[in-house]
């Protein structure tokens, strides 16, 4: 067991390094403070705009914040908890302005879509 | 670290021979892990609980395990948070630690599976190297060894394959724009664009990729048990933070990589010299685990050194002695770790400012590099390297 739970684990980091390869989330393949994702964001549920409080209280994010990984990281806690609420009756929307190392900013948005560029 | 650093894997800890373990907590003799591995999960958890990480242990939040979402989510956290700071008190007074290495190892992995809020590359590191050392099994090939490789080989891998760390945009965009890292704006500006930005973006892809390999090679043991400390060294001057608890576990790791002299390690002094006798006192001091059995030399032709310190097979003298006393007593990294981690209760400047002073003179005073130096320029008759007198060199042909 003392080794077998070892090679276990090694061999499950294994896979989600080749996984990586083909996703856009970064999740324990090791790749920290490899992106710097710059983020705001804007939500309104039941047709109420989120203060700042309310906000990180829904997402545990701030609403204008960084993260040192993939943005794919930040979407999916969003989207995840949208999707929550959603079976709950809730009707929100989310809308994402991100920048990826300091280049040109994407827009993310819940409902639907996939990330766009912004348009000047 | 020549002699720390010849192990394919940790020495096995011997109960029959060694004391009792002690609640001291800078004692790390006795305990079920032997002594290069009881020093490490001491380090992290002394740090771990001067962080005060307990208080960001999670409940369950967008798991990505989905049944953890069904625990009651307050008593999901204060069992992780119970569990974890018990663990990590019976580490630092020696109580019971492979078992509660073990439990804090998996607690921190169960938190970062239980929440993406928490999820973190340096938690999840934190947690693999206390649960390896809950796992250590005498005989059983070094994991930690393994471990860093994927680390590296992840690492190294995901930046080689990013346009933005290929290009130079990556480090051009974090150290102008997030950090506003003033030596690199300063040599920046003096060279074409994206040149320095592209030269540390590979070096760090060569570095990281490049230990991978050497870690299976016996022979390059201290090699990269170098590198890697001056590497996160580095990021941790460059960045000004311990990325949470990544810097810790990362340097740390280095500690399962190197063997600890089974018996007292000798060292001989001329006690004709008062250097010698300061030396001892100090040293002796704080050698609460008796690691260091001092033996006045019995003759030392002028000119000699005063010090040599005999640890495995190696043999020290000078200021390289000096600096393996100092590497060698395990209080020397609970010493660093807490004030390295107490300085997390700054002002963010304030801590940043004093961290890279602890970080970077430890860096400096304890490399090899610096010991060669002062060895080199000292002339005779001072702590300097020479050839072995007498009494010691009868011990070497032993």
């Amino acid at each position: 067991m003392r080794v077998i739970i070892p090679l276990l684990l090694f061999a499950f980091q294994l896979g989600a390094i080749v996984y990586a390869r083909f996703v856009p989330t970064r999740y324990f393949c090791w790749a920290p403070y490899d992106t710097q994702t710059e983020y705001w964001a804007n939500a309104t549920v039941n047709g109420h705009a989120l203060t700042a409080p309310e906000f990180r209280h829904r997402y545990r994010r701030p609403r204008h914040g960084f993260d040192n990984r993939s943005p794919q990281h930040v979407i999916d806690m969003l989207q995840q908890v949208e999707q929550k609420r959603a079976a709950l009756g809730e009707k929100a929307s989310v809308v994402v302005e991100y920048r990826v190392n300091g280049k040109a900013p994407q827009t993310w948005r819940w409902p639907s879509t996939s990330p766009q560029r912004e348009v000047d | 670290m020549s002699s720390m650093s010849t192990a394919q894997q940790p020495a096995s800890g011997n109960a029959s021979s060694e004391p009792k373990p002690s609640w001291n907590p800078l004692k790390c003799s006795g305990t079920d892990l032997p002594k290069n591995l009881a020093i490490m999960v001491k380090t992290l958890a002394i740090a771990a609980l001067i962080v005060n990480h307990v208080r960001i242990l999670p409940d369950p939040w967008l798991p990505f395990v989905p049944f953890l979402d069904r625990f009651p989510p307050v008593l999901f956290q204060k069992t992780l948070q119970t569990l974890f700071l018990v663990s990590a008190l019976a580490i630092v007074f020696n109580r019971r630690i492979r078992l509660f290495s073990l439990i804090i190892g998996s607690t921190m992995l169960v938190a970062v599976v239980s929440s993406k809020a928490y999820y973190g590359n340096n938690k999840t590191f934190c947690g693999l190297m206390f649960l390896l050392a809950g796992l250590y099994k005498p005989g059983a090939p070094n994991f930690f060894r393994w471990q860093l490789a994927i680390t590296y080989f992840g690492a190294g891998l995901n930046k080689l394959l990013d346009p933005d760390w290929q290009s130079g945009i990556f480090f051009e965009n974090w150290a102008l724009n997030r950090l506003h890292q003033p030596f690199y704006i300063a040599l920046n500006s003096r060279l074409p664009p994206l040149v320095l930005a592209r030269f540390m973006c590979w070096a760090t892809i060569v570095t990281e990729l490049a230990i991978v390999p050497c870690l299976m090679v016996r022979q390059l043991n201290s090699a990269v048990v170098f590198c890697n400390v001056v590497f996160q060294a580095s990021l941790c001057l460059f960045e000004g933070t311990t990325f949470t608890l990544f810097f810790y576990s990362m340097t740390a790791c280095s500690l399962a990589l190197v063997k600890w002299p089974d018996q007292p390690a000798p060292v001989f002094y001329d006690p004709s010299r008062r250097v010698s006798h300061v030396a001892r006192r100090f040293f002796t001091a704080w050698d609460l685990d008796g690691t260091f059995h001092w033996i006045p030399l019995e003759s030392t032709p002028r000119g000699r050194s005063p010090l040599y310190l005999f640890a495995g097979k190696t043999v020290y003298s000078g200021f390289r002695a000096l600096q393996m006393i100092f590497l060698l007593n395990p209080v020397t990294y609970f010493i660093l770790a807490a004030s390295i981690a107490s300085l997390q209760s700054m002002p963010a400047d304030v801590g940043t400012f004093l961290r890279r002073i602890v970080v970077g003179s430890s860096l400096v005073l304890l490399a090899p590099p610096f010991a060669w130096i002062l060895d080199r320029l000292s002339g005779p008759g001072t702590l300097s390297s020479h050839p072995l007198p007498g009494p010691v060199h009868e011990r070497l042909s032993a």
